[in-house]
């Protein structure tokens, strides 16, 4: 547990001394402040059935490809770079420790962000509490859900984050493979079966294909049910699953990077 | 019997091979270090030297072979050896944006220190490389090479470690600094075995016990300056400076070892005297019988003599020439 804490702290000041993580947070949740805004004004042209609350969601989902490489690009990338990461692999630390301990110094700061992004909502309850209540911003069980989402998926977007610095010694290049899987990634969360379900005509085939798929795909869906608090728990161990599978392979990744 | 009371080898080295593609790195060598040694590893570069040290680190497997530190197999082991290891790696890479203080902190609790162990012992080895008031308080990237280099050191020390691998330990310091470095070691010596890659033959030659000299992936040589000296130069040399004649001083040495061959012939200035080197094969011994002869001489009048013992360098240079021809050979047959 010992060398655990210890990682996790020296990565967390890492995240915090380091004047790239401000400014993409900085940028972000500025940007996603001015769309809140503008999303709540003409919330009521939109056809948005789901809590508004929601939209701070999606709009913290679709921006992770941006946000999450300047979390984790420097993570092993810059140590393989510099030569730090050997000195740290001569100490008896456990490389999936050392894996691990990374991983959740991005994973808090990621959940830091989403937390500060929800300080929106909130100043609009406390400057408006009417409007807020009827926009469904005092109901604990949205909040409950989306924050679940967001933590789930987040774990997974750092989790890939993580696997992408481990594979090259470039920051540049870890943000840019870190930016193109979790875009992949979401592309693949976007393909729904609820369209397909009304087409009694479907290959085998591509029945099979899509239930192996199931886990990944229907994100929209998922994010459906989180958001009006309904929390799906096959989601939550398909997550766990994910981020766990590229946190293996981040460790046999280091395992096998000075063998 | 005398098996069961030697000393337990802290490094224990057998036919240790290791490739990196079709590059044969290590080819099957076997060495052991004892307790409390100072041991310097030479080689030219592409020898393997930094391989070998890798591989006793834990940072690389060997392909074969077998490798213990402290009587603990590193294959089986590896977690386990990394708590008698220090180790300084070349170049010394280090966190820039860390204080000094900090970064020994973190790196005593990665190494399994804490509490008021992991305070005295980073007290002790701040004093052991002088690294002291103000500069254990200044950013690392503020630092001169020469304290960063201590700072690795000192990092390398910390868990209290049996064995200290020093990679090019005095690379970029200067003579002073250098200094500094050997008589850390001279002090911890014995309760520590140091092993040192180094090309600076000079540092080699000035602290270490014993010398591993490695080419194109095998051992050419080994042992102290003396076993080494008398392994590749078979010839000893020595020098006087005489006012005889050579002619004279020739004779008179034959007279002892007809062996000896002249070597050079040179004037001293302003004295007007001669300063002759001679070689033979006979050891130091028969030079030592030579000058003694010499000396009741009283026509020759020899106000100057040394028998010259051939450095690191010489012996470094024909160990690895021998390996070179033999390669060389090797590829004709």
């Amino acid at each position: 547990m010992r060398p655990f804490t210890t990682i996790l702290k020296y990565e967390l000041f890492s995240l915090f001394i380091s004047s790239s993580t401000y400014i993409a947070s900085f940028y972000f949740l500025t940007l996603l402040g001015i769309g809140f805004k503008f999303f709540l004004e003409s919330f009521s042209y939109t056809d948005w059935i789901l809590p508004p609350l929601s939209s701070l969601v999606v709009g913290l989902f679709f921006g992770a490809p941006a946000l999450v490489p300047f979390l984790t690009m420097r993570s092993f990338a810059e140590e393989r770079k510099l030569g730090t990461l050997e000195t740290l692999l001569t100490t008896p630390i456990d490389s999936g420790i050392l894996v691990i301990g990374k991983w959740s110094a991005c994973f808090i700061f990621f959940s830091i962000i989403c937390i500060l992004s929800f300080i929106y909502p909130l100043i609009l309850i406390y400057l408006h509490p009417e409007q807020g209540f009827n926009l469904g911003f005092s109901s604990p069980h949205y909040w409950v859900g989306c924050s679940l989402f967001l933590l789930l998926y987040g774990g997974s977007f750092t989790a890939i984050g993580i696997f992408s610095s481990i594979m090259t010694k470039n920051q540049m290049v870890a943000g840019m493979l870190s930016f193109t899987l979790i875009t992949l990634y979401i592309s693949l969360m976007s393909i729904s079966s609820k369209s397909n379900i009304n087409n009694g005509n479907l290959d085998g085939n591509y029945q099979l294909l899509e239930q192996s798929l199931a886990p990944l795909t229907n994100g929209f869906e998922k994010l459906e049910q989180f958001s009006v608090g309904f929390i799906d728990v096959a989601t939550i161990f398909h997550q766990i699953i994910f981020i766990m599978f590229f946190l293996v392979l981040s460790t046999i990744q280091l395992n096998r990077l000075n063998k | 019997m005398k098996s069961d009371n030697k000393p337990m080898a802290i490094v224990e080295v057998l036919n240790l091979k290791k490739n990196f593609g079709n590059t044969k790195a290590l080819k099957g060598i076997s060495f052991s270090i004892g307790k409390g040694e100072i041991v310097g590893f030479l080689g030219p570069n592409g020898a393997g030297k930094s391989t070998t040290l890798r591989i006793l680190s834990g940072l690389i497997n060997a392909d074969s072979g077998e490798a213990k530190v402290c009587g603990i197999d590193l294959a089986a082991e590896e977690g386990l050896v990394k708590h008698h290891i220090g180790y300084l790696p070349e170049n010394n890479p280090l966190p820039e944006d860390l204080r000094v203080i900090e970064y020994l902190n973190f790196r005593s609790r990665l190494k399994g220190l804490q509490g008021s162990r992991l305070k005295e012992r980073t007290k002790i080895v701040l004093e052991i490389c002088d690294l002291e008031r103000k500069v254990s308080e200044r950013k690392i990237g503020n630092l001169s090479k020469g304290f960063r280099q201590r700072v690795g050191i000192a990092d390398a020390l910390l868990a209290e470690p049996r064995l200290v691998i020093l990679d090019e330990p005095t690379i970029g310091l200067d003579p002073h600094q250098s200094a500094i470095t050997r008589k850390m070691m001279e002090r911890l010596k014995g309760d520590v075995t140091f092993l040192i890659s180094s090309h600076l033959l000079s540092e080699v030659e000035a602290c270490c016990d014993r010398m591993v000299i490695l080419s194109h992936g095998q051992i050419v040589a080994e042992g102290t300056l003396h076993d080494l000296q008398k392994s590749f130069i078979d010839k000893t040399i020595f020098e006087i400076v005489t006012k005889g004649d050579k002619i004279e001083v020739q004779k008179q040495i034959r007279e002892i070892d007809n062996t000896c061959e002249l070597l050079l012939d040179d004037l001293v200035e302003i004295t007007g005297k001669r300063r002759f080197s001679f070689s033979t094969l006979n050891g130091e011994k028969s030079a030592e019988r030579i000058i003694q002869h010499l000396f009741s001489s009283k026509e020759l009048k020899v106000s100057e003599f040394q028998i010259a013992r051939p450095d690191l360098e010489t012996i470094f240079l024909r160990a690895t020439k021998q390996n070179w021809e033999k390669k060389a050979l090797s590829k004709y047959k």
